[in-house]
């Protein structure tokens, strides 16, 4: 198996593109800081006072509390806000500025939407290819078995994904300590008994660790269709559309139960950290459990079609 | 005849949707022969040879090769063959040497010093570390031909090896295939419609028709002695051949008769005896193709260059 992994990397790494997808992402992620120093650089000025700014916040707060009928969660939300900002001003303790280093590193789920439409092509091509070149049939007649063919086409699917992530946070890093300076400040959150300071690099990983989830989805599904249908282009076309649309078609749907069972609820998992959630009264292990329901159908309908495939001219 | 066979086909079947394209197919291949697999286009060729490979599943039987069943053990019995269907497609953008590696590691057991050694045995050596795609069709052949023999096979099997090489080409690949079928004792099935090359290249033809075999036959028994004999008057002529217990067969304006050399000189003098016009007594060598013909019953031939 490791020596077939090994051969689907080589044959990865042999293409033009590979290298041109890699060399886009990182010029992207720059562009994305760079772009970001200079809204930064052309909004200077005008700093308040953080404890300024704390006190409107809280008073904003503690107003929405007040509210008639305001939903459990949301007063929930706002009760957790306001036991930070209160713990702040009592241990003056400043926040984290938007333009700060930590601010960047923290904000790495951004880079998982550029993996995405990489990957995307990647597993799109990575079975659909061999059958368009005829390689396929050099491939087949191996003394091996299809399904471990399949399963290193996949797992290197999944490798050059998690390599990017990792690329990318390591670009992002870098740019944010050559472009950003230090903030003085602090993340702090409630955990629910107290008041605690969140770790700048444990909140960029998770961040990006969540933000793989919709990678891992979206280029499995890229990879079924490219199994089965056996089209490059149908692939990629297909998955970018329902990745672009998904939520749309969540918002449409969001009054009916059936939107808790869609993918589409579920892919972005960034949504639990960012608190922006797409439909109401969903968990991350209900989401979890839905989005591994679906991996197993999209894996199951790639094995079984490619296991079963008569390979003809 | 000799030994134990290499590779048996069991009564193998290919059925899809309600249409058997493969009818109870059963074949065996020895070590050391080179044998040859014709039949008319879509006659079954190429799905037999695919199911022998594990490109299209099998409906029924089995194939044995050396011992080992691909049903149920696939790995074990292919690992022993060696594959060239059509046109050898390899990964145009890495390097001859790269796809060497990419298929050595799909085997047991070849060493960098295998595969260097087969590089130079097909004359690839100052090409090798150069990309696919900038090989010409007949170097690309001799590196399907390398990753085909990498991991010393007991058993070749060529899905219409020539196609596209030069008359220089297709004469070292049928030489080389020899070598390797004598030196080695590797079991060689080759289908091709290019009759004249099966004749040359194979000691034994299996013939298939509509998913059937038709015939197998020893190519060098298919060499009898005939003559074609031209002589007026025709009818004789004729007459004189049969009373002399020949089969006569009417072939242009004259007959073709099967007999031994020595026998020529007597028919002659009858001939000639009797006042019969001998225009033309020469030595006729049935070609495959009129024998494929005979035995097919003039199914299409794609293309042939017997004559």
């Amino acid at each position: 198996m490791l020596n077939l992994i090994q051969n689907e990397w080589m044959k990865l790494w042999s293409k033009k593109g590979t290298w041109l997808m890699t060399g886009l992402l990182i010029l992207a992620v720059i562009g994305m800081m760079g772009l970001a120093k200079w809204i930064d650089t052309m909004e200077s000025g005008g700093s308040q006072d953080w404890k300024t700014n704390v006190k409107q916040e809280l008073t904003y707060t503690n107003e929405s509390l007040e509210g008639p009928n305001l939903p459990a969660d949301m007063r929930e939300n706002f009760e957790e806000d306001k036991k930070v900002l209160e713990y702040r001003l009592e241990h003056s303790i400043a926040p984290l500025e938007g333009s700060s280093r930590e601010k960047m590193i923290m904000n790495s789920s951004t880079i998982g939407s550029f993996v995405v439409l990489l990957t995307v092509i990647v597993a799109a091509g990575i079975v659909a290819v061999e059958f368009s070149q005829g390689t396929i049939k050099m491939l087949l007649s191996r003394p091996i078995k299809r399904w471990k063919i399949l399963t290193s086409k996949f797992v290197t699917v999944n490798l050059f994904g998690i390599m990017l992530m990792l690329l990318g946070f390591a670009i992002s890093i870098l740019a944010a300590y050559l472009l950003f300076p230090s903030s003085g400040g602090k993340e702090l959150v409630w955990n629910g008994s107290e008041v605690v300071t969140v770790s700048v690099w444990g909140k960029g990983l998770y961040m990006l660790l969540l933000s793989f989830g919709n990678v891992f989805v979206t280029s499995t599904f890229a990879f079924m269709v490219g199994s089965v249908f056996r089209s490059n282009g149908l692939a990629i076309g297909l998955s970018l559309f329902i990745y672009f649309t998904g939520s749309t078609v969540v918002m449409l749907l969001s009054k009916y139960e059936i939107a808790k069972y869609i993918v589409f609820t579920h892919m972005d998992l960034t949504q639990y950290a960012t608190g922006y959630q797409l439909i109401e009264g969903i968990t991350m292990p209900f989401s979890l459990a839905v989005l591994a329901v679906y991996i197993i159908i999209f894996l199951v309908i790639s094995y079984i079609v490619f296991g079963k495939r008569d390979v003809t001219a | 005849m000799e030994t134990k066979p290499v590779v048996e086909l069991k009564n193998l079947s290919k059925t899809i949707g309600s249409k058997k394209i493969i009818d109870d197919l059963s074949l065996s291949l020895y070590p050391g022969q080179i044998t040859g697999f014709l039949g008319p286009n879509g006659a079954g060729k190429t799905t037999t040879i695919r199911m022998m490979v594990g490109l299209m599943k099998i409906s029924g039987g089995d194939v044995i090769i050396d011992g080992k069943s691909l049903k149920d053990d696939f790995e074990e019995g292919l690992s022993k063959v060696g594959v060239i269907v059509e046109n050898p497609e390899m990964y145009k953008y890495m390097s001859g040497y790269k796809n060497l590696v990419h298929f050595a590691r799909m085997h047991k057991g070849v060493t960098k010093e295998r595969i260097n050694e087969i590089v130079n045995q097909v004359g690839l050596q100052n090409r090798i570390k150069e990309k696919v795609s900038t090989y010409s069709l007949g170097m690309r052949q001799r590196l399907g031909l390398a990753q085909a023999l990498l991991h010393r096979p007991k058993f070749l099997i060529l899905d219409e090896p020539t196609n596209g090489l030069d008359p220089a080409g297709i004469r070292e690949f049928r030489n080389y295939l020899r070598v390797i079928a004598e030196n080695e004792g590797v079991s060689v099935f080759v289908s091709s419609h290019m009759l004249s090359e099966i004749e040359l290249m194979c000691d034994r033809i299996a013939i298939i028709q509509n998913g059937k075999l038709v015939d197998i036959r020893d190519v060098a028994g298919a060499d009898e002695s005939h003559y074609y004999i031209e002589a007026f008057p025709t009818a004789s002529a004729h007459d004189l051949l049969v009373a002399e217990g020949f089969t006569v067969e009417a072939f242009k304006e004259g007959f073709i008769i099967n007999a031994e050399k020595t026998r020529i000189p007597g028919i002659i003098q009858q001939m000639t005896a009797q006042e019969m016009q001998v225009f033309t007594v020469q030595s006729h060598r049935k070609t495959l193709e009129d024998q494929f013909l005979e035995m097919t019953g003039g199914g299409q031939i794609a293309e042939s260059h017997t004559k």
